[in-house]
């Protein structure tokens, strides 16, 4: 194949130039600040830098270091716990909310997309700073709701504990998250052959029943679509825990993308940016996303067969 | 599931309760941004009286119209950009015959999945070194090569669905291959560029990290990392805040108000090629 189109005819040579140079600009770019900042984080995660002179080889030390360091060992947990959980629930609760919208009134379907959409188009910041004031915990509206309904008992700090922090921002991730999973979900809903629910109904199969034997294996790519990118949002959190909580309190909702961010860019004046043991971080985010990546195409590879 | 009228009363009882929860925080964002100051600690959840003067405050206090205008700036260059890197490169890839074509489409599709926090600090480092650090030119390139690849895949599974004897008589008709991608191709593009443009212009605007990082002179910001400080600053202000909130994703809904069925549709694409 190659070789047929190395020695084409003049109308292939003109094809081959052309896309060569249409693809370059793109290309030229991706090299840039893409392919080449991946190779300096890998090449500074073995080296200790402050940000001035020469950066110091240090081998792998900054990788171990990282399995010392109770920090780094609660960042990962948590960057793990907070995608498993969050990944878990916006898959079910997107397939439940997609089948549900599909039943209903046409016309009531729109606004409840839309509904459940709004959320995910706004920025991180705008949600996380809107949810900080309903979490505050003197004059949050939770708070106030809570009291209103006489549950005084179950009011909050929210974001202040460490036992309600970490489900005060999957909540906020979902809120923004869901509507995404719902509306890739309704559209796998509509290229399932209604026949087969026809001749379900019957062979007497229930609602429940056509729900697990036909809707969820014929969703199985939409699904593996949505963990994959479920997993890559939650190894890359930062901006919802940033501005809500800043890792706090005490660490207690750190993850990778905000230990990473106080190491380098740190928060606290005069500390020296330890950017060799930060990119170490980088590195692994990295590895995880490329795992979630993985994991997506060995999902689809198989439900293909 | 069957569309029965029992499945249809079933799914409106419980949707109708989730809906609204879902919807609380923006209703309130606004209730709160329409109220008086003095009555955020004790009023009652709806406000008895409607004010402005929050959304006054919080437009000359924080000299919101450059930051706003700022973000449209960043936005609007991006938007621009990244459709003429990807047209340019998503047409080749879609039409074009050239050696290491699927090498190099997989290669630039590693971008997708490299999350910004992943990357901030070796390209905070080089804007340092190229002088480019805390300006806008230097968030631009960012934002453009970041966006590129993405908006370059949508493109390329649009021109997919444009015939190939379209191309083929034009280049009997003597055309080059820029020609034709001018002449012919782009009059034909409009849907793709619609779901590129959406897609770019609601990621854009409410991007923070790199804007946060590499931005630090106050006047150059756009408005997400403006919100950011806001927050502490106005911590009190509730009013004053939500209205700056308000204020800030006037513009996307917007744009998804008027553009929703080319967003839904370039997902779908987005979804179904992935």
């Amino acid at each position: 194949m190659a070789s047929a189109q190395f020695f084409g005819t003049p109308l292939r040579k003109s094809q081959r130039v052309a896309g060569y140079l249409f693809v370059l600009p793109t290309f030229v770019l991706f090299l840039g600040f893409v392919l080449w900042p991946i190779l300096y984080t890998a090449y500074l995660s073995l080296t200790s830098w402050g940000g001035f002179g020469a950066p110091r080889f240090v081998n792998f030390d900054n990788y171990s270091r990282m399995l010392h360091d109770p920090v780094a060992r609660r960042a990962l947990v948590v960057t793990l716990v907070l995608t498993g959980v969050t990944t878990a629930i916006l898959t079910f609760l997107g397939l439940v909310t997609a089948v549900l919208v599909n039943v209903i009134w046409p016309k009531v379907g729109v606004v409840v997309r839309t509904i459940l959409f709004i959320p995910g188009i706004v920025s991180f910041v705008v949600s996380a700073v809107l949810w900080k004031l309903i979490y505050d915990p003197n004059i949050g509206t939770l708070n106030r709701l809570l009291g209103a309904i006489g549950l005084d008992s179950l009011q909050h700090p929210w974001l202040a504990d460490h036992k309600t922090v970490l489900p005060a921002i999957v909540v906020v991730t979902v809120w923004g998250g869901l509507g995404f999973n719902m509306l890739i979900y309704f559209a796998g809903l509509q290229g399932i052959d209604p026949n087969l629910y026809e001749a379900a109904a019957m062979d007497g199969a229930n609602t429940v029943q056509q729900f697990r034997h036909i809707t969820v294996p014929s969703l199985r790519i939409v699904t593996g679509l949505i963990v994959s990118l479920g997993l890559l949002n939650g190894f890359k959190a930062f901006d919802v825990i940033f501005v809500m909580t800043g890792g706090g309190p005490n660490h207690a909702s750190e993850v990778l993308g905000t230990y990473l961010y106080s190491l380098a860019f740190g928060t606290t004046s005069g500390s020296i940016p330890q950017l060799g043991y930060a990119s170490a971080f980088s590195v692994v985010t990295m590895v995880l996303c490329t795992l979630a990546v993985i994991a997506q195409l060995w999902l689809t590879r198989r439900a293909d067969r | 599931m069957r569309k029965s009228l029992l499945g249809k009363s079933f799914a409106t009882f419980v949707l109708l309760p989730f809906c609204l929860v879902m919807a609380f925080p923006f209703v309130w964002m606004l209730l709160t941004s329409l109220r008086e100051q003095n009555t955020i600690f004790n009023g009652p959840i709806i406000p008895r009286k409607f004010t402005g003067s929050a959304y006054r405050e919080a437009w000359t206090s924080i000299e919101f119209p450059l930051h706003f205008w700022n973000s449209v700036w960043i936005t609007s260059v991006t938007v621009v950009g990244v459709l003429v890197f990807a047209t340019l490169s998503g047409y080749a890839f879609a039409k074009l015959d050239f050696p290491f074509r699927n090498t190099l489409f997989v290669l630039l599709l590693t971008t997708l999945m490299m999350p910004s926090t992943a990357l901030i600090i070796p390209l905070y480092l080089e804007l340092k070194s190229f002088g480019l650090l805390d300006s806008q030119a230097g968030l631009l390139v960012l934002y453009i090569s970041g966006s590129a690849p993405f908006a370059m895949f949508l493109m390329r599974a649009f021109f997919q669905t444009l015939p190939d004897e379209l191309i083929e008589a034009a280049r009997v008709d003597g055309g080059s291959e820029l020609t034709i991608f001018r002449r012919v191709i782009l009059p034909l593009t409009r849907p793709g560029i619609a779901t590129v443009v959406i897609f770019q212009f609601l990621s854009t605007w409410n991007e923070f990290l790199i804007a946060n990082t590499v931005l630090r002179n106050t006047d150059s910001l756009p408005l997400q990392p403006v919100l950011f400080t806001l927050m502490g600053q106005y911590s009190t202000n509730w009013p004053a805040l939500t209205a700056g909130l308000t204020l800030s994703v006037v513009p996307v809904v917007i744009v998804y108000v008027r553009m929703q069925r080319q967003f839904v549709a370039g997902m779908m694409l987005g979804a179904v090629k992935n």
